[in-house]
């Protein structure tokens, strides 16, 4: 009899427990679907930016990059990567179609040569020019790229945020998991800790300075990536930010590499 | 027919017209080549400079593009060169981007050699069998057609590749005499090309035809053994590219089929390249790409130095902040006549100065064949850049 009960105990906190788990599962679902469709019909955006690599001594060196994202309908953004300096780099371009469920297509530009050289996705996992930030980090965020769970409600820097797990579907990816702090009212994204493979904790990355733009976009203009393993650190500081520039899809062709300067 | 010194004025006269809106960039390049194993046992020097600037200027939808190059060098003429190899100008035209002026332009998708890419004359004085190129003085219009990028040429005139001085290296210890033409007009014989390119999700492909003055030309020994005669025959020719993108391999085909006309009669003839590259992300802990690189080579034009080359190597690039790698490559004819083992390997030193290491190696088993003329210019090669 007691045997019985205890079986039925077990049997109900099971349930209990596998609803639990579906239910944060649909929760964080819900809330990155939520912060996707918030960004939806920026249509296109520009950005100069200063990326900021500084070593574990303090010692800095900077590069100057610009960006344009183009919006994706179905599929995921295309983006464009341009760098300014250093100068051995100056005028190499970084064009990727990013794909919901697929391998995004990513193509350089080496201006020496006037070759636009295609190039594999998968090194997802590697630095993005010698800083801190990996491919994935810098690539468009898409809903697809994840499975998702709600872990509770925190307050952060003052900000009511919902903390919600993202684990990367793709089994290129760097990372274990990765720990999502966004706040309840506007569904900005403010702080993100990346573990590893073996599940250590590699990375922290802070979003600070939010501006609003068209009355609806949120933008950060600082990104700071912390590495904790290393000690490095990498700062992106974004200014001139423009919406709805009236870029095409055209601007975002393969050919289009060749016309970045 | 448009000449490089009157399309640099019309730009020059463009570019000081209006009020500048562009940009002005320069590279000075200084470079210290070392020539360790000469046929007498001696080893040598040489030193040279260049400096390149890259300016444009907007004018509403169009846009004017220089690059303009002055390059010095101790001893060797024929490394010495001022060059218009971009002066353009860019406008949309019937939904189309038509550019003129010299252009610089690349086809291709190999590594060790690149078959397809016809546009341009090589600027092989400059860095044997390197990337330097001369501007193609043309008109060609690009335009994206859904299916992929349609690209139209028409070549003005013609450019003659450069050579180093006999007495410099690498050299075949003979003058270049007067080049001959197979086509009567001579440097003044237009061309036509044509490429279209696309790519369907892991596949980038492009077709291009040419119709023009082979780039390369075909060399004898005029009589008397005292100097060298370059012949430019007349070609014909269909390329074909292909790239598979997978994870971690790449797949890359290349070829050239056409007919050469020259003094001997029209000879069909085929060039391939066939590649493969793995790639190693992040091995042993590290943040290093290592890639593997494998081609074969096929070229049966009497241009070629061997009709068959293998070609193994690796890459290895840092992913440091200075953005360090190195290239190793080692070539040989199929039976081993002929090899040659390259190296490159580059740094950034600070955000506006570079420094690259760069040698070749040549080995033959017989003096008279190409790289047997070669076994005296083995080198070593040290560049630094300075950005401005």
């Amino acid at each position: 009899m007691k045997l019985a009960a205890a079986s039925m105990f077990v049997a109900v906190a099971s349930a209990c427990l596998a609803t639990a788990a579906f239910a944060s599962a649909e929760k964080g679902l819900e809330i990155a679907i939520e912060a996707d469709s918030r960004d939806k019909g920026f249509g296109d955006s520009t950005a100069q930016i200063t990326m900021i690599l500084m070593d574990k001594y303090g010692q800095s060196t900077e590069r100057a990059i610009r960006n344009r994202t183009f919006e994706g309908d179905n599929e995921g953004d295309k983006s464009l990567v341009i760098f300014d300096s250093p100068g051995d780099v100056r005028g190499t371009a970084f064009l990727s179609h990013t794909k919901k469920a697929d391998s995004d297509d990513q193509w350089l530009y080496l201006p020496a040569l006037k070759r636009v050289k295609r190039i594999a996705s998968s090194n997802k996992a590697g630095p993005f020019m010698g800083s801190e930030f990996s491919y994935e980090d810098i690539a468009s965020q898409e809903v697809e790229k994840y499975t998702y769970n709600y872990l509770r409600d925190e307050k952060l820097n003052g900000l009511d945020c919902f903390v919600i797990e993202y684990d990367p579907v793709d089994p290129k990816s760097g990372y274990k998991r990765q720990i999502v702090w966004m706040d309840t009212t506007e569904y900005r994204v403010h702080k993100i800790d990346f573990y590893d493979r073996k599940d250590a904790l590699l990375k922290t990355l802070n979003y600070e300075n939010y501006n609003q733009y068209l009355g609806k976009f949120w933008r950060s203009n600082r990104l700071v990536m912390i590495n904790h393993q290393t000690g490095k650190k990498t700062e992106l500081v974004f200014a001139d930010w423009k919406l709805q520039t009236g870029m095409t899809e055209r601007d975002f062709e393969k050919s289009a590499l060749k016309r970045t300067r | 027919m448009i000449t490089s010194a009157s399309l640099s004025f019309a730009i020059a006269l463009l570019l000081a017209q209006s009020a500048f809106a562009g940009e002005v960039q320069g590279t000075l390049s200084s470079r210290l080549d070392f020539y360790p194993d000469h046929a007498d046992g001696t080893a040598s020097e040489g030193r040279s400079a260049e400096v390149k600037i890259d300016v444009f200027h907007d004018l509403d939808e169009s846009r004017v593009v220089g690059e303009f190059i002055a390059r010095g060098d101790e001893k060797d003429s024929g490394r010495r060169i001022t060059e218009a190899r971009q002066a353009y100008f860019r406008t949309p035209l019937a939904g189309f981007d038509v550019f003129v002026g010299n252009r610089q332009e690349f086809w291709g998708k190999a590594e060790s050699k690149n078959v397809v890419d016809v546009i341009n004359q090589s600027d092989a004085a400059a860095n044997e069998g390197k990337s330097d190129k001369l501007g193609a003085p043309s008109i060609s219009a690009e335009r994206y057609l859904g299916i992929g990028d349609l690209q139209l040429w028409y070549i003005s005139s013609f450019r003659e590749k450069t050579f180093n001085d006999s007495e410099a290296h690498p050299s075949s210890g003979l003058p270049v005499s007067s080049a001959q033409y197979a086509r009567k007009e001579g440097k003044d014989a237009d061309d036509f090309a044509a490429r279209l390119s696309s790519f369907v999700g892991d596949w980038d492909l492009a077709g291009s035809v040419f119709y023009g003055t082979a780039r390369d030309p075909i060399l004898s020994v005029a009589s008397g053994g005292r100097a060298l005669n370059p012949y430019y025959a007349l070609q014909k020719s269909i390329g074909l590219e292909a790239q598979y993108t997978g994870d971690v391999t790449l797949l890359k085909w290349e070829s050239l089929h056409g007919t050469q006309s020259s003094l001997l009669g029209a000879h069909d003839f085929a060039a391939a390249v066939a590649g493969i590259e793995y790639t190693f992300y992040g091995p042993f802990e590290t943040m290093w790409d290592i890639g593997l690189i494998v081609e074969i080579q096929h070229d049966d034009r009497p241009q070629a130095a061997a009709n068959q080359f293998g070609v193994a190597g690796v890459r290895l690039v840092f992913n440091d902040i200075a953005d360090s790698n190195i290239l190793f490559l080692a070539s040989a004819d199929r039976k081993a006549d002929q090899s040659v083992v390259s190296l490159e390997a580059s740094r950034r030193i600070s955000d506006v100065t570079s420094v690259k290491l760069t040698s070749q190696f040549y080995n033959a088993r017989t003096t008279t064949s190409t790289f047997g003329q070669l076994s005296d210019d083995d080198a070593v090669t040290l560049t630094l850049n300075m950005f401005f």
